[in-house]
């Protein structure tokens, strides 16, 4: 095994390639990986294709820096299930991108994608699921209707997902990129070991005695990773099980800057939210930074009081 | 039993849908509104209501209220079985879901259902008027679950003959076994709960058919503000306005912080 810590910034200029599908782990708002994302967006990138099922403020702060910064940053196709906050409102960079016809995008629902990247785990060419029959997915998706061989009923066959490169956030890994995932598993697994390369943040970075002492708690697999960086509140402002609770204002504010351009709006807000939060800093570290003591403690408390325990 | 005055129709859609859960039941819980209405439902009649929710939790108590996500650490703590996506999926396609819960912003009189997109479809697909979040889990719901709830606003632009794009597949063109032979499982769309009434479908032409009317509303002015012709069950009755009790526990227990269940402007 592979001592494979490194810095954000490192992880991200051997792993992020132009033209690359990128696989984003979490679910909407929950363990999304938004450190990496500030990393990509600092260093820029070019012509992505995006990949997850349901998402949040990953996609729409890589999506929001292609709308400010449009010679850094751009993004070519999404696939996905849902994009949006849930109680915290619509992803305002989704409309914008789709309303004008800027980038390509392929509809799937959350089991689809979820399915279609276990294929890609598994190694299989595509997966058979019923979740795309009888509506319109399987007619703007590359689903294929087939009767089964074995029972004759009709089944529908997702093609396997492949990305490039995962960005996954977990609660725990070691030095070899085994992972300790709490809370929801969301589809992160699957997403690692889809994808050609995995980088994986952290809150914890703990010992490889201390992972093995439960093996069986070991949800990503240390081959399935290429790079472990240990930053913790790096799913923030969304939430991180055991670690802190939602930050909606900061998300509801960030989404904020892209919702009057929806409506022709002009770009300056957003601009100066990129200057001041990725651009005019050097670490995510220092974006944390940016936020009161008092309200990531807060979050942290609300936390801890969902899932009590000792410590 | 006092029946409020100052109900709002959030809160009232939150109530039929709290009392269409049946206790002891598989529910399948989408986000949102169908969040309100399954707390509801557990802090009443269903306390043993079993909710499951796409991100993988299976069976939590809920005792740390609403979740702000289906997915969130409320969903999670004292859940039975915790695990992904992919799981609480896999056991809906295997048919442990009684019922899925789900909300829409566009409906037709078969209960075909539109999360994606507004607009010119197929033509408009890539350039859609207004681009909605997408299916998230909605349309495997509809696929898989034994039967679906669906949560519509009522309104004659969102009633319509045809939705611009079927996300979660009802009875799709109403044919005999339609479902069936298009491959997917379970009977179909139950209920459509709406900020005007209740519905169902009726059994042979697997139409929406009104069933019971909000208070203040009458057959005619649903019919009025619906984009298709709706049947009319044999016994339509008026579905009591929620109690003062009942309108406490959605703002004070429940919802107090109004994240899904918006505060009317005193």
């Amino acid at each position: 095994m592979k001592d494979k810590r490194m810095t954000l910034k490192e992880a991200v200029s051997r792993f992020v390639k132009p033209g690359d599908n990128v696989g984003i782990g979490g679910f909407v708002n929950i363990r999304q990986p938004i450190a990496t994302c500030h990393e990509m967006i600092r260093q820029g990138f070019k012509d992505l294709t995006l990949s997850f099922q349901s998402a949040g403020m990953a996609p729409e702060l890589l999506a929001g820096a292609m709308m400010a910064r449009p010679d850094h940053c751009s993004i070519k196709r999404i696939e996905l299930a849902y994009w949006g906050h849930e109680a915290f409102g619509l992803a305002q960079a989704w409309r914008y991108l789709t309303e004008r016809s800027m980038i390509e995008f392929e509809d799937w629902s959350n089991h689809n994608m979820s399915a279609r990247f276990k294929a890609g785990a598994m190694g299989l060419p595509f997966i058979p699921s019923r979740g795309p029959l009888g509506g319109d997915i399987k007619n703007t998706s590359r689903t294929k209707i087939m009767d089964c061989p074995f029972t004759g009923r009709p089944i529908a066959l997702l093609p396997a997902s492949h990305p490039n490169v995962a960005l996954i956030h977990v609660q725990a890994a070691d030095m070899y990129g085994n992972c300790i995932i709490r809370g929801t598993d969301a589809t992160c697994a699957e997403i690692a070991m889809a994808s050609a390369h995995t980088i994986v943040t952290c809150e914890q970075l703990v010992s490889h005695e201390l992972i093995v002492s439960e093996p069986k708690d070991v949800m990503i697999p240390f081959p399935a990773v290429d790079a472990v960086v240990h930053v913790p509140f790096g799913a923030y402002p969304g939430a991180c099980r055991r670690h802190y609770y939602f930050n909606g204002d900061a998300i509801r504010e960030f989404v904020g800057n892209i919702a009057p351009m929806v409506k022709g709006g002009s770009a300056d807000g957003l601009k100066a939210w990129y200057d001041a939060n990725v651009f005019g800093v050097e670490t995510f570290a220092d974006y944390i930074e940016k936020f009161s003591n008092k309200k990531l403690i807060a979050d942290q408390l609300a936390e801890a009081y969902h899932c009590e325990r000792l410590a | 039993m006092t029946v409020s005055t100052d109900y709002t129709a959030q809160e009232i859609i939150v109530v039929a849908g709290a009392k269409i859960l049946e206790n002891n039941k598989i529910v399948f819980v989408g986000t949102g509104l169908p969040m309100v209405a399954s707390l509801l439902a557990i802090f009443t009649h269903a306390p043993g209501l079993i909710p499951v929710f796409e991100a993988g939790a299976v069976g939590p108590p809920l005792k740390h209220g609403l979740p702000i996500s289906v997915g969130d650490s409320k969903t999670f703590t004292g859940a039975s079985y915790v695990k992904g996506l992919n799981a609480a999926f896999e056991l809906t396609q295997r048919g442990y879901a009684d019922y899925g819960f789900i909300g829409g912003a566009e409906v037709d009189m078969y209960g075909n259902l539109n999360s994606t997109m507004m607009g010119d479809f197929p033509a408009g697909y890539n350039k859609p008027k207004v681009r909605l979040p997408g299916s998230g889990g909605a349309a495997d719901m509809a696929a898989s679950c034994e039967r679906t709830i669906l949560i519509v606003p009522h309104d004659k632009k969102k009633f319509n003959q045809k939705v611009s794009y079927v996300t979660s597949p009802g009875y799709l063109d109403g044919s005999p076994d339609a479902r069936y032979k298009a491959g997917m499982q379970g009977k179909g769309p139950y209920r459509v709960i709406t900020t005007k009434g209740i519905f169902d479908f009726e059994e042979k032409t697997k139409r929406m058919r009104i069933l019971n009317t909000f208070p203040g509303e009458t057959i005619a002015s649903i019919q009025e503000n619906t984009g298709f012709e709706l049947l009319v069950a044999p016994n339509v009755t008026e579905f009591p306005a929620p109690t003062v009790e009942e309108v406490r526990l959605i703002r004070e227990v429940v919802d107090p912080n109004g994240v899904f269940v918006k505060r009317a402007a005193k």
